[in-house]
């Protein structure tokens, strides 16, 4: 109780303090959520970019969107790896700490939603850790999990492809963080509904 | 930049009226758009709810618009991918006047009006294509007239309007006169005059009990039988007939027509027992009618010569044409198209029997195939049979030959119309099938009994037929005759059914369609062999193995079984409306070529078509597996 009082006198970045006085109100919306990695190991790898949509009232809303490649450039150049791909692509391109403030100040106090939402929560502290920011506090529902949940299967995980096939979501030809959180989103639509949750 | 708004400015510049509108500008309104998903069956929203701020896109599944006139729901929209929807929002002010349910889970594009609005004003192709789909989808073209005249007179919109009075609903005044018993009518009468109406209703308790209008002024009170200090109970007219809340044209003029009234009351559930929400006055009837079938049927009554006929049978055309441009269901289309071919075949029988002086016996004509099913919507040939009533030896001779010189007569005007002959001599022209009443119970009995001896002659139209002039005891007859023998007729119902069967399946093994190899059609699929056939022969062959009498027409005749035989429910009503779907395309194919629209060209189709068609196609398989096991046809086959 009151764990931000304690947090507000610690040396956060001032995003992180407003983030923090964001949870004394209830969340009024879901942010969908997607990263692109370098890999699966949150203290090694590096998040390459972003996508992120706001559900609000049962409709993804296009508008309120979030999306950034992410520059890394001592990553890349300490695995002796080319950043010619960042270069071409059309997306915003921001540092990796401005990315995450920008992030942190779209999802403000939302419930987040993704695909094995952890790990990319995981990613997202470990970046955070590195601004000397504490832990992302919000809310977080995985459709996989509300999948399994709906189905009753408790044995088995589904990717992404699997449960958009499941439900006929569409194959984007481009694929992008993006896209995916995109696609979560109406995934996200369709459990919801079917699992009653308001 | 955003990559799915992108995605969805791609997706939308493939459909009208985004095809008019650059990229930049798509993805200006794609940005703006929310994406909902509606489960099967969630309602987006219904008749009377408040206007949303969006219109909306299908960007996946079926949506489908329906509305309510006397008390039944009747679809007359249903959105496929890419179609818009709910556009009321753009042109008029008052509530939605219908309901959009998901028929299948459905992905939606809400697009803001107010995102939207400046691209419709600065682009007149857009504009135009809204105005036009929103004539399809209000139909309340009165209203949306009179809210927004000047944007709808800009184009020519009134002139495309030949409504189909079975579903048109009407325009009433929701905000009628009320006053109390007790009332003096001097005061009646001034409020009358203030509110520029000319009736009044009579309430006690908001319920309806009386209504006074200007003939009742005119009779009662300007002729002194009544004083004008009198209470306006004295000169009320009562009771006053009351109708439901959406009630159609057809069912007003009926009400209006049966009671010899000029006003119905619209109460809220139908009975003078409740709330009073509007009036409906004699006025209102004829500004919905200014354009419909049945000013047709009158011209056709006074039609003297083929070619009058002709020029009216054109006019059908165009209605059928608008109509199904403006997708009014086919079901309702086609009774309207075939009540106006009956008119136009019994009015040829007409000038035929003016030519030829009154008939020596009584007789029936009877439109045999697709008209006596009342599917008829394009030109096709013309297929009848003549039925007259038994007379003496002696006067046989001369009796037959006036009616072959009758039927003559009247083949040759219908071809005049634009009716082709059958090339099959199907017509009551031919001495075959122009005789007696007794030879005709023969002719059926010998086909029904011992069906495959004289196959030559056996065609399964003969089993559809409906009356278009004389004697319908003449028809009776003939119906029971037929009732009679197909009682417990395995033989019978063996034969039609392997006749039902024997058609060649439309699709291939890999779902393909089996298009025709040779001939002048080559490369076209045949939808009337393939697909409409083996659906229009099952229902006959049903129908007549469940003795149900009297209906005639393919979309019913499965509506029926569906009831009559509730465990196959869902195979016959899947069957009736792949029917309908595939009745509309062939239409539209013979519209668009001037012929019968037996063979589809699908290179032609849009993919999404060849999709609907391809469905269209599955209730077949189910059909065909209902028919072997109900009369154990797999041993023969």
């Amino acid at each position: 109780m009151l764990d931000w009082l304690k947090n507000i006198n610690k040396d956060y970045p001032e995003f992180w303090k407003d983030y923090l006085t964001k949870f004394e109100s209830k969340p009024n919306k879901f942010v969908v959520l997607s990263t692109e990695t370098s890999g699966l190991n949150p203290d090694k790898d590096v998040i390459l970019s972003l996508g992120a949509f706001s559900v609000i009232d049962n409709s993804i809303v296009i508008k309120e969107s979030f999306e950034t490649v992410l520059l890394q450039y001592k990553y890349l150049q300490d695995n002796g790896l080319s950043n010619e791909f960042i270069i071409e692509s059309k997306m915003m391109k921001m540092p990796e700490p401005d990315a995450l403030e920008a992030l942190v100040n779209f999802i403000g106090n939302s419930i987040l939603v993704g695909h094995h939402i952890n790990f990319d929560v995981e990613m997202l502290n470990a970046a955070l850790e590195r601004l000397d920011c504490g832990r992302l506090k919000n809310e977080a529902l995985d459709v996989d999990v509300m999948y399994r949940k709906l189905t009753d299967i408790n044995d088995k995980q589904f990717s992404l492809d699997d449960l958009c096939e499941i439900y006929k979501i569409p194959k984007s030809d481009r694929n992008s963080s993006s896209e995916d959180a995109y696609r979560i989103g109406l995934l996200f639509l369709k459990l919801k509904s079917r699992l009653g949750i308001k | 930049m955003n990559t799915v708004a992108e995605h969805i400015a791609d997706f939308l510049k493939e459909y009208k009226p985004f095809d008019n509108l650059t990229f930049q500008e798509l993805s200006d309104i794609a940005t703006n758009i929310r994406v909902i998903n509606l489960e099967k069956h969630a309602v987006l929203f219904q008749n009377n709810d408040p206007l949303h701020d969006s219109f909306y896109v299908v960007a996946s599944g079926v949506i489908n618009l329906t509305t309510i006139a006397d008390a039944e729901e009747t679809i007359i929209n249903k959105c496929h991918e890419g179609d818009i929807f709910g556009l009321r929002p753009f042109f008029a002010k008052n509530n939605y006047m219908m309901t959009a349910k998901a028929r299948e889970e459905s992905i939606i594009y809400a697009i803001p009006i107010a995102v939207f609005r400046p691209f419709v004003a600065n682009n007149s192709d857009v504009l135009n294509f809204l105005l036009e789909s929103f004539a399809v989808n209000s139909r309340h073209t009165k209203d949306s007239v009179n809210s927004n005249g000047k944007l709808i007179s800009d184009v020519d919109y009134i002139d495309q309007q030949s409504e189909m009075q079975y579903i048109q609903s009407l325009n009433y005044n929701n905000s009628p006169l009320t006053t109390q018993a007790s009332h003096i009518v001097k005061d009646v009468a001034i409020l009358m005059t203030e509110s520029m109406v000319d009736n009044i209703i009579i309430c006690e308790k908001n319920h309806p009990i009386g209504i006074v209008t200007n003939a009742d002024l005119s009779s009662k009170i300007a002729t002194g039988r009544y004083p004008i200090t009198e209470t306006i109970d004295k000169i009320m007219s009562s009771p006053v007939v009351t109708v439901l809340e959406n009630v159609s044209l057809a069912e007003a003029q009926l009400l209006m027509l049966k009671h010899n009234v000029t006003h119905l009351c619209v109460t809220k559930d139908g009975t003078s027992k409740s709330v009073v929400k509007g009036i409906i006055s004699e006025h209102d009837l004829i500004v919905a009618q200014a354009s419909n079938p049945g000013v047709l049927i009158k011209e056709i009554k006074r039609s003297q010569l083929p070619k009058d006929l002709k020029q009216i049978r054109d006019r059908l055309s165009d209605l059928i044409q608008n109509s199904i441009q403006k997708n009014i269901p086919i079901s309702h289309v086609s009774n309207i198209a075939s009540e106006i071919n009956l008119a136009i075949i019994k009015r040829a029988v007409e000038l035929s029997i003016l030519d030829l002086g009154s008939p020596p016996a009584r007789f029936a004509w009877l439109s045999i195939g697709s008209q006596g099913r009342k599917e008829q919507l394009l030109l096709t040939d013309q297929d009848s049979i003549l039925i007259f009533e038994d007379v003496t030896p002696e006067k046989y001779r001369e009796v037959k030959d006036y009616f072959l010189r009758l039927a003559k007569r009247t083949t040759s005007i219908l071809e005049k119309v634009g009716y082709e002959y059958c090339p099959n001599g199907h017509m009551g022209s031919n001495m075959l099938w122009c005789k007696s009443l007794s030879d005709w119970t023969k002719q059926y009995n010998s086909w029904m009994n011992t069906p495959g001896e004289n196959s030559n002659d056996l065609s399964s139209i003969f089993f559809d037929y409906e009356i278009v002039f004389g004697e319908a005891k003449i028809e009776e007859a003939i119906e029971n005759v037929i009732f009679k023998n197909a009682v417990n007729n395995t033989l019978f119902f063996d034969f039609l059914g392997n006749d039902a069967l024997k058609r060649n399946s439309p699709l291939s093994f890999f779902k393909k369609f089996i298009i025709e190899e040779e001939g002048p059609h080559k490369g076209k699929f045949d939808i009337k062999t393939r697909a409409l056939m083996p659906l229009i022969d099952g229902a006959r062959l049903l129908i007549l193995n469940a003795n149900i009498k009297g209906i005639q027409n393919t979309y019913l005749r499965f509506k029926q079984l569906a009831i009559t035989d509730s465990k196959n429910a869902e195979i016959y009503l899947s069957c009736a409306e792949a029917f309908l779907t595939l009745s509309k395309f062939r239409t539209v194919e013979g519209l668009k070529n001037d012929d019968s629209g037996q063979y589809i060209n699908l290179r032609e189709m849009s993919k999404t078509d060849k999709e609907k068609l391809k469905n269209a196609l599955a209730p077949m398989k189910d059909l065909e597996e209902l028919i072997k096991s109900k009369f154990q046809l797999t041993q023969f086959s």
